[in-house]
């Protein structure tokens, strides 16, 4: 056990390092940081001025020496080493716990992570709170009576509600709730507790739905499994209720899978998070990646990639350790 | 590279300048940039407000007229408010309440001596940071923080001497070392710096006695060329003071950028960027004697969507909301419980072309690309009827308006003939006998995608249009390099044209050209020129008559209409418009979207 | 280790069997009688999966077909009055630009499913490949591809597709690169794994032993073999990149260009506030469009996997 802990480790490191490579190096082939830093002036060819055998033509708006201060930059954004260098200078610093500062508005971006993040937790959260709460009734009366017509009827259900895209969900709950029956707010309202629950209904159901959908296919099969087994078969002898073996006996040893794929749903719900924060303006981390992408703020995106990466992939690596604690040959494997 | 140091601002700096300098005129925009619709999208949001501020400092009417005069000036211009203004109903002002406030972007920060201001942070800081000098209902500038201007001699230094006895936030008292410490770091801001220091250095070399002090309450400027109304420069954001121990602390810490210190009748309390920014009622206000202050507390929300804000007032969560979005516009028009006031006066939306490079470099392209464009349909499906079309860089309502200048758009069937010469001139320009181009724009943003959509729809028949959807910074930086054919804009507006003339100067261009076009015309600048050396009115709204129809000759702008700028109210919002100055002066309202907050009361009907 | 991260969205169908684990083992439901319906075994596809195919039939042909088909042009602007509703002269109404709404669906179809296509299409070759590569030699090279499959899947998509499309030029390549990178891992997960179960077979021992050479036993052997099931994957992976692409053009970063409409691109655009408010229409028809179209992608996927019974594809 140890030695499979150890092993998982280090491929989780592995696997760390080799995430913040990647969004690090996307960021920087993809882009030229020093368009962000000194704007026009990258687009300047200076190599002349700084062989010395042409003048510095300054433009009208920089009378202090443009290739000066395309030169300081390259210094000071270490643009002028090259990339894997640079990645670990950005590295010791992220392990150090300075996530840098925005090139927007200069604060620092784990400032700009703690405001946002809770918010989108908030709504995580409640987008798993109603998947749960939709799937759980719903998958046990399906697999009450399998295969008879309101289970086949959910199966077409189910299936229906996995083919919405979140963002259709998201458009047609938009106009359905908000705008013809005015019932939920068209925007966050973050005037205390109530409110921001409240304005987040319609986003949780958006991400929620298609959740419970893939829930109740889960806990319906893994219920129909159990309820074969001959503790039910005994409890049935013994005259209880179905209700009661459904929700005392059966549903517990049922929902192992749809427990696993909730933790993992988290990847799912982060992508479907970034398109309902933008219908539903909630000002969250979805929100603010996409802002900042937009804005070419690196350093805000670098790091809220990275705190996602590494938490999907801890996640997963717990994951992995509670799955192969309960079920050994995992561990063979 | 995240690491940020002071160097590295610097550099980023640049960048934003132009932004400043762009964004402010638009970055190609409408303030709808916001892009997204409760159908969301990205937001460019913020910087795309049209604010051509700070003015380029380097330009402005020279000599004329006696000292100490508040309200000399070209009082004409513009600035007569609108007819929409609300009814002076005879009611008894409230004291107390909550005003929510919602704008269209956020700002990067709101230091006036740092940060570029748009409308948002105009809103924002006037009620906390005060000006100097403002203007008054008629366009004229009045003395706010200032007791007095006094100019020497010709103009070429004037003095400032402020009101005794004004305390700041912080509790420090308001005197001359703030002022000079205040313009310094103006001076040492590469953004705010750009508008000033042209004003002050030949080539590149500061004056030696740019600013000086005379006493206590006196600072005296000396700017290199004579100024007939010097105050006009520090209305603005170069005119609004934060205190020098501020400062101070600002260059160990920039982040308090984001919480500056003034002596208006509010503080900032707290700020979330994108959020909100809560300001509170300074019980130590030094004018409270003079003008009444009456609310309690003002949150200001940037909303990016202004449909969204637009429901969110009518929906009774926003008291007052600030755009220049048709579809908002509209929705508010339509709505019960609010009202807009409504400000058409100021700058322009147009499309330009850039004259260095082909296709544009040769007139006939511009031509045809102008008479190609379904201007009709931009306005109906666009505009939606909320903004009427523009033919010139001024509202007909304006003195500077040439009548006899129109734009000569959505008349196809002119530009046939010039395309087919200009290709049979250069084949290798043209496919299919039709122009080949590159229409830029800024994005994502639904609107600028449908703006894209209508125009190329319209030059489909005579051009081939690549259509190039840029990053909002990418974008204004390619436009300054002079890497496009044809953008949209916004742009022009200011008070005094003379402002104005920057981006239409020879001297604006070169690698960075803020002349966009760069579309230099010697005979043009001379004009230009004439007319700010000059005072005579009459001699003055004549050449730019002729500037304007040197523009139209030049065929380098296309324009659309002009900008509606619109302030939009709940019913019980009252004293958006008719705010008075401590000297009992009416206030300008909705400058370009600029309101002051402080004189707002809420009703209780 | 877990399964496909899907982060773009809803439109994939998760078929209901290994939550986690490391592959190739299974849990107790996920073999045998698991779904209710298998216990039958229907060797027949059923009328709702020729009704699907239909529609997907009926929709790849209208988009083939667009250019001939008595169509108004897509990107005239003004050949109807901004925002009309559905009538006889305009079947979907007109978009605030005065746009055909139906023309501009059946021209949607083109870009949504190209993308689509074509992103499938290369996870399916390049992701396929790998797999295929590291279920039959498996060793280091499976633990190399394994680990690059990994640390794909960790990177959360959509925002990897959004540095890449908001920085590049927003072609019809770009947009289908960027969503085809992304189904590299899941697709690659699940050839290894088909790899894995078909190497095993007899047929591909028999070849070993008689001595072909690996290339000849990965083309003639295991490649048909695998193929089969990959090709019900096709579909099911198909769905899930055109939500993709639609998820892309809601951030405002699916190809670029006036004569670029796909149905993401169209549900933006009426899903403005104003225009939600006043013409619905314009949004919920492409919206449609694409649901049916995912379902019945989804479906005819689901079917056919269930009719050849490939269990073990977890996409």
């Amino acid at each position: 056990m140890i030695g499979f802990v150890a092993r998982r480790a280090v491929t989780l490191v592995l696997v760390l390092l080799a995430v913040t490579f990647l969004a690090f190096a996307a960021l920087n082939v993809l882009g030229d940081p020093l368009v962000n830093v000194v704007g026009a002036l990258a687009e300047k060819d200076c190599t002349e001025v700084y062989a010395g055998v042409a003048e510095d033509q300054s433009t009208s708006l920089n009378p202090s020496g443009d290739c000066e201060i395309v030169a300081q930059a390259r210094a000071e954004y270490h643009l002028d080493r090259p990339l894997a260098p640079r990645y670990f200078l950005w590295l010791s610093d992220l392990i150090r716990g300075d996530f840098g500062t925005s090139f927007q508005n200069n604060q620092p971006v784990g400032e700009v992570l703690r405001e946002k993040f809770p918010k989108s937790l908030l709504l995580m959260a409640m987008a798993q709170a109603v998947a749960l709460g939709v799937s759980i009734p719903w998958g046990v009366a399906s697999a009450y009576r399998a295969n008879r017509s309101f289970d086949r009827a959910s199966t077409i259900g189910s299936f229906g509600l996995l083919s919405v895209p979140v963002f259709a969900m998201g458009v047609v709950l938009l106009y359905l709730f908000t705008l013809r029956w005015n019932i939920f707010p068209s925007a966050f309202d973050d005037a205390g507790l109530l409110p921001r629950l409240w304005s987040l209904v319609l986003p949780a159901v958006t991400l929620g739905l298609p959740l419970a959908a893939a829930y109740q296919r889960l806990l319906r099969t893994d219920l129909i499994t159990t309820l074969q087994e001959d503790f039910v078969h005994m409890a049935r002898a013994k005259g209880l209720t179905p209700v009661r073996i459904m929700f005392r006996h059966a549903l517990r040893p049922s929902m192992f899978s749809m427990v696993t794929v909730f933790g993992l749903n988290t990847g799912t719900l982060i992508g479907g998070s970034l398109v309902v924060e933008q219908i539903f303006g909630i000002p969250g981390i979805g929100r603010e990646i996409v802002t900042a992408v937009i804005r070419d703020d690196f350093p805000v995106v670098l790091a809220a990639v990275v705190v996602i990466a590494v938490g999907f992939v801890v996640v997963n690596f717990l994951v992995d350790l509670l799955y192969s604690w309960l079920d050994p040959r995992v561990r063979a494997a | 590279m995240i690491r940020s140091h002071r160097a590295s601002r610097a550099g980023l700096a640049i960048l934003v300048a132009l932004g400043l300098l762009a964004a402010a005129c638009g970055g190609g925009d409408d303030g709808e940039t916001a892009p997204d619709a409760g159908g969301g999208q990205a937001t460019v949001g913020g910087e795309a407000e049209a604010t051509p501020e700070p003015e380029p400092a380097t330009e402005t009417a020279p000599a004329e007229e006696e000292e100490e005069a508040p309200g000399d000036l070209t009082a004409p211009t513009d600035t007569v408010p609108p007819e929409t203004e609300e009814v002076t109903v005879e009611e008894e002002p409230q004291f107390g309440g909550t005003l929510r406030v919602a704008v269209e972007a956020e700002s990067d920060g709101l230091n006036p001596t740092a940060n570029n201001f748009a409308v948002s942070a105009y809103v924002a800081t006037y009620p906390v940071i005060e000006p100097v000098a403002y203007w008054d209902v008629n366009g004229n500038w009045i003395p706010h923080l200032a007791e007095s201007f006094t100019k020497i001699g010709d103009g070429s230094s004037w003095q400032l001497k402020l009101r005794e006895g004004i305390l700041f936030h912080d509790g420090t008292e308001l005197d001359a070392d703030d002022l000079v410490a205040t313009f310094q770091a103006q001076l040492a801001s590469p953004i705010v710096g750009l508008a000033v220091r042209p004003a002050y250095s030949v080539d590149g070399v500061l004056k030696e006695d740019a600013i000086t002090k005379i006493d206590d309450y006196t600072v005296q400027y000396s700017p290199i060329r004579p100024y007939g109304a010097f105050p006009r420069m520090v209305t603005s954001q170069l005119g609004q003071v934060v205190p020098s121990e501020w400062l101070a602390r600002r260059a160990e810490d920039p982040s308090i950028d984001q919480m500056p210190v003034g002596t208006g009748p509010y503080m900032i309390e707290s700020r979330i960027q994108d959020e909100v920014t809560v300001l509170v009622k300074n019980p130590n206000y030094w004018a409270a004697d003079l003008v009444d202050v009456y609310l309690d507390r003002i949150e200001i929300y940037p909303i990016t969507d202004s449909v969204v804000g637009a429901e969110r007032l009518i929906a009774g969560d926003i008291d007052v909301m600030i755009t220049s979005s048709s579809e908002a516009i509209l929705t508010l028009r339509e709505a019960d419980g609010a009202r807009t006031i409504e400000n058409l006066r100021s700058s322009e939306d147009f499309a330009m072309l850039n004259t260095q490079a082909p296709p544009f470099d040769d007139i006939r392209a511009r031509q045809a690309i102008t008479f190609a464009t379904n201007r009709d349909a931009y306005l109906s499906l666009i505009r939606q009827g909320t903004s009427p079309p523009a033919d010139t860089m001024f509202h007909p309502d304006l003195i500077w308006h040439n009548p006899d200048v129109v734009q000569e758009t959505s008349q196809p069937d002119r530009a046939g003939p010039l395309v087919d010469a200009y290709c049979g001139d250069f084949p290798d320009n043209c496919t299919d006998g039709k122009i080949n181009m590159e229409l830029q724009y800024s994005g994502p943003s639904v609107i600028q995608t449908r703006i894209a959509d209508l125009l190329i729809d319209s030059w489909e028949d005579y051009f081939n249009v690549t259509e190039q959807e840029l990053l909002q910074d990418d974008h204004i930086v390619q436009v300054a390099i002079g890497q496009y054919n044809v953008v949209t804009w916004r742009q022009f507006g200011e008070p005094d044209p003379d402002f104005d003339t920057v981006w239409l100067e020879c001297a604006s261009v070169g690698f960075i050209s803020i002349n966009w076009p760069r579309d230099c015309d010697p005979e043009r600048d001379a004009l230009m020129y004439e007319q700010r050396a000059i005072t005579d009115l009459d001699r003055r709204v004549e050449i730019w008559h002729q500037i304007q129809q040197n523009m139209r000759d030049s065929y380098t702008y296309i324009f659309f209409n002009y900008t509606n700028w619109t302030v939009g109210a709940r019913d019980n919002i009252r004293g958006i418009c008719g705010q008075r100055s401590p000297d009992g002066a009416e206030l300008f309202c909705n400058n370009q979207g600029r309101i002051w907050l402080q004189g707002i009361w809420l009703s209780q009907e | 280790m877990k399964p496909a991260n899907q982060p773009l969205g809803a439109g994939g169908v998760k078929p209901a069997n290994q939550p986690s684990g490391a592959s190739g083992v299974k849990r107790r439901s996920s073999r045998g009688g698991a779904d209710g319906l298998d216990e039958v075994k229907p060797r027949r596809l059923g009328l709702g999966f020729w009704l699907a195919a239909s529609w997907v039939v009926a929709i790849v042909a209208a988009s083939l077909l667009a250019p001939v088909l008595p169509l108004t042009d897509p990107t005239d602007v003004g050949v109807g009055g901004p925002r009309l509703p559905p009538s006889r002269d305009w079947f979907f109404g007109t978009d605030s630009l005065g746009r055909d709404v139906f023309s501009r669906t059946v021209y949607g179809a083109r870009i949504s499913l190209a993308v689509g296509g074509f992103a499938i299409g290369f996870g399916m070759v390049f992701g396929g490949g790998l797999g295929i590569l590291a279920g039959f030699f498996r060793g280091r090279l499976d633990h190399v591809i394994g680990f690059v499959f990994f640390v794909l899947l960790s990177f959360p998509a959509l925002v990897l597709a959004i540095l890449i499309t908001a920085t590049l030029d927003r072609t019809l390549l770009v947009v289908s690169l960027t969503l085809g990178i992304l189904a590299i891992a899941p697709v690659g997960r699940l050839a290894r794994a088909t790899t894995l179960v078909y190497a095993e077979r007899e047929f591909v021992a028999a070849a070993r032993v008689l001595g072909a050479r690996r290339g000849r036993i990965i083309v003639r052997e295991l490649l048909p073999n695998v193929l089969i099931p990959m090709g019900a994957l096709t579909l099911l992976g198909m769905a899930v990149t055109v939500v993709a692409e639609g998820a892309l053009a809601f951030l405002g970063l699916s190809v670029a260009g006036d004569d670029a409409i796909s149905w993401g691109k169209m549900i933006v655009d009426g899903a403005q506030l104003r225009d939600l408010q006043q013409a619905p229409h314009v949004a919920m028809f492409p919206i449609t469009a694409m649901f049916l179209t995912v379902l019945a992608l989804n479906l005819v996927g689901d079917r056919i996997r269930e009719y050849y019974d490939v269990r073990e594809l977890a996409f």
